[in-house]
């Protein structure tokens, strides 16, 4: 369920930033101009936080909140002064009435943020289905490892992605590029000096902003014990080292929330193209075939009826590739999808060995493909509609 | 509570340096400093412009009380075109934004600017042994006016440069008997 934050000032400036700071977050506002206004929404919306000015006309800060205390209903409701009002006396005579916390003005968003981080959870807003990312999108990766051969293994493995890593080698440097740039992941190494690791991670998860951030810990196969602190404290993920960057990438991917589809299926005019990499791991299968259904029926949902099936860079035959081709080519049938194979030598000549695969055709070129393709799919298309269970087509 | 000390000139100036310079840094992200004594003459402005306000520009004065054991009034002017740029770095609007929703955001906007200064200045008079309280702020709008002072009330009059352009904090305090 959303927080609510009440905000009681009679300056809609100071409301208007209050709205702003809090934008980026999952929180429903109400706000009010005065005392009167503030109890009367108090009661009707229940907050989850009230932020309170003092100086206000018609009732100020301190009645309000002397009636908010008195107020059985209310009074275990969070109450933030956000007031000019800051001297000494001033602050000590309002907090024995019963304050959560006192923020003076001028502040700054962050610090608003953090205070009310320290009573609320300010969870990110979710992005909407539009603008989920993609792999191809550039997101802002954080390392911070005190050994730059690290870094530099990680960056040059990456290169291919549009993904701007940061590497930096101190906590202290690390903050600093946060505050300039919320990363979109971290990599922190547990071989920092000292317990360093710990106290950033921590120092990050009480931050409001980079909080709800997946974090992961850099660590040596060998070290069980850091392994299992880091499991311990909440680390999002453990790479280990030696790195293996294919499946660092893909946890990164996982822990950004990126859509990684594009690997494997995209649309190549009137046909959409399923493609399987060199290297199925069973990872990488598992990726593609939670892709699947989704992307074929997404297809024929925007008016296309051919897939063409590219395996033309696998090195060699396993069960794995052979049951998610299998499933392909069901899915295409279920959808009413003409579709076709398109494989290597190699490839083609290992299908025979089995009895599942010897009657798949394949071509051997995208082009070839196609033009067989759309050939058949017109031929089709002019004697008679679509038939319930499709032709399968085959190279000679 | 702390002791007392005397209300100077120096604790005024101390006060309201720091209060604007706070203020600036942290809602406007730029830097507000004190210029010499010469250029804070009140008869400088608003009655008569600026050396690099337009003639005609109309001026916008942010005033708030503090009452209690040091009671007064601080008048923030600005020329409009300042207010204009105060009002969409608080905000984090645009021009054209701000236009939209009138002068009442602008009014708003200098109204809590002159409220956070005040409110700082005053805390330096707390701490100072002056324990007061705000009033509500107001605004002052117009070309060519000036606010003149009782007889008994004790005038301190800064200019701030910021960033080349100019804001006066006119402070007005009662004095005693």
């Amino acid at each position: 369920m959303r927080n609510k934050i009440l905000t009681v000032d009679d300056s809609k400036t100071v409301r208007i930033i209050v709205r702003k700071a809090f934008k980026p977050f999952d929180i429903e506002l109400f706000e009010a101009s005065n005392g009167v206004e503030g109890l009367a929404v108090a009661a009707k919306d229940l907050p989850d936080l009230i932020l309170l000015d003092v100086t206000m006309p018609v009732m100020d800060g301190v009645e309000m909140l002397t009636k908010i205390k008195a107020d059985p209903q209310l009074k275990g409701i969070p109450v933030m002064m956000l007031t000019a009002e800051g001297g000494r006396e001033n602050v000590l005579k309002i907090a024995k009435i019963g304050v959560r916390d006192y923020l003076v003005k001028p502040f700054k968003e962050e610090s608003l943020l953090e205070k009310a981080g320290r009573i609320i959870d300010l969870k990110p807003l979710a992005e909407g289905p539009g603008k989920a990312r993609s792999i191809l999108d550039p997101v802002d990766v954080l390392i911070v490892e005190d050994k730059p051969a690290i870094i530099q293994q990680i960056q040059d493995g990456l290169r291919h992605t549009p993904w701007k890593i940061h590497g930096v080698t101190t906590p202290a440097e690390a903050m600093e590029l946060c505050a300039r740039r919320e990363p979109d992941l971290l990599m922190i190494s547990l071989s920092l000096p000292e317990d360093a690791a710990f106290t950033l991670f921590r120092s990050i998860r009480t931050n409001v902003k980079l909080k709800f951030k997946p974090v992961f810990a850099l660590v040596v196969k060998t070290e069980m014990n850091s392994q299992s602190q880091a499991q311990q404290v909440g680390f999002s993920s453990i790479i280990t080292k030696p790195i293996d960057l294919p499946e660092l990438e893909g946890r990164m991917a996982k822990a950004m929330n990126l859509d990684t589809s594009l690997r494997y299926f995209h649309i190549d005019g009137d046909f959409l193209v399923m493609s399987l990499p060199e290297n199925t791991t069973q990872a990488v299968l598992a990726e593609a075939a939670h892709y699947l259904k989704p992307k074929l029926a997404e297809a024929v949902d925007s008016g296309l009826n051919r897939a063409i099936i590219d395996i033309h860079l696998i090195r060699s035959l396993h069960m794995g590739v052979i049951k998610i081709l299998m499933q392909a080519m069901q899915t295409c049938r279920d959808l009413a999808m003409h579709f076709t194979l398109v494989g290597n030598g190699r490839i083609i000549a290992e299908c025979k060995g089995f009895e599942d695969t010897r009657s798949w055709a394949f071509f051997e070129t995208l082009g070839e493909a196609k033009a067989h393709l759309a050939a058949a799919t017109d031929a089709s298309a002019a004697s008679s509609p679509p038939a319930a269970e499709p032709k399968r087509l085959v190279s000679a | 509570m702390p002791a007392t000390q005397e209300i100077t000139e120096s604790l005024i100036r101390d006060n309201i340096v720091r209060a604007v310079d706070d203020v600036f840094r942290t809602m406007l992200d730029s830097e507000a400093v004190l210029k010499p004594a010469e250029d804070s003459c009140p008869a400088c402005w608003p009655t008569a412009p600026a050396r690099d306000s337009p003639a005609s520009e109309t001026h916008v004065v942010g005033t708030v009380g503090f009452l209690g054991d040091a009671s007064g009034l601080l008048y923030l002017y600005l020329d409009e075109t300042f207010a204009k740029h105060c009002t969409c770095v608080m905000l984090g609007m645009n021009e054209r934004e701000i236009a939209e929703i009138g002068e009442a955001a602008v009014n708003d906007a200098v109204g809590e600017l002159t409220n956070m200064i005040v409110g700082s200045f005053k805390n330096g008079l707390c701490s100072a042994g002056y324990s007061c309280k705000l009033t509500i702020p107001s605004i002052l709008r117009g070309r060519n006016f000036c606010i003149e002072p009782i007889s008994s009330a004790e005038r301190n009059v800064y200019s701030f440069d910021c960033a080349g352009r100019r804001l006066v904090a006119d402070i007005l305090m009662k004095t005693d008997n």
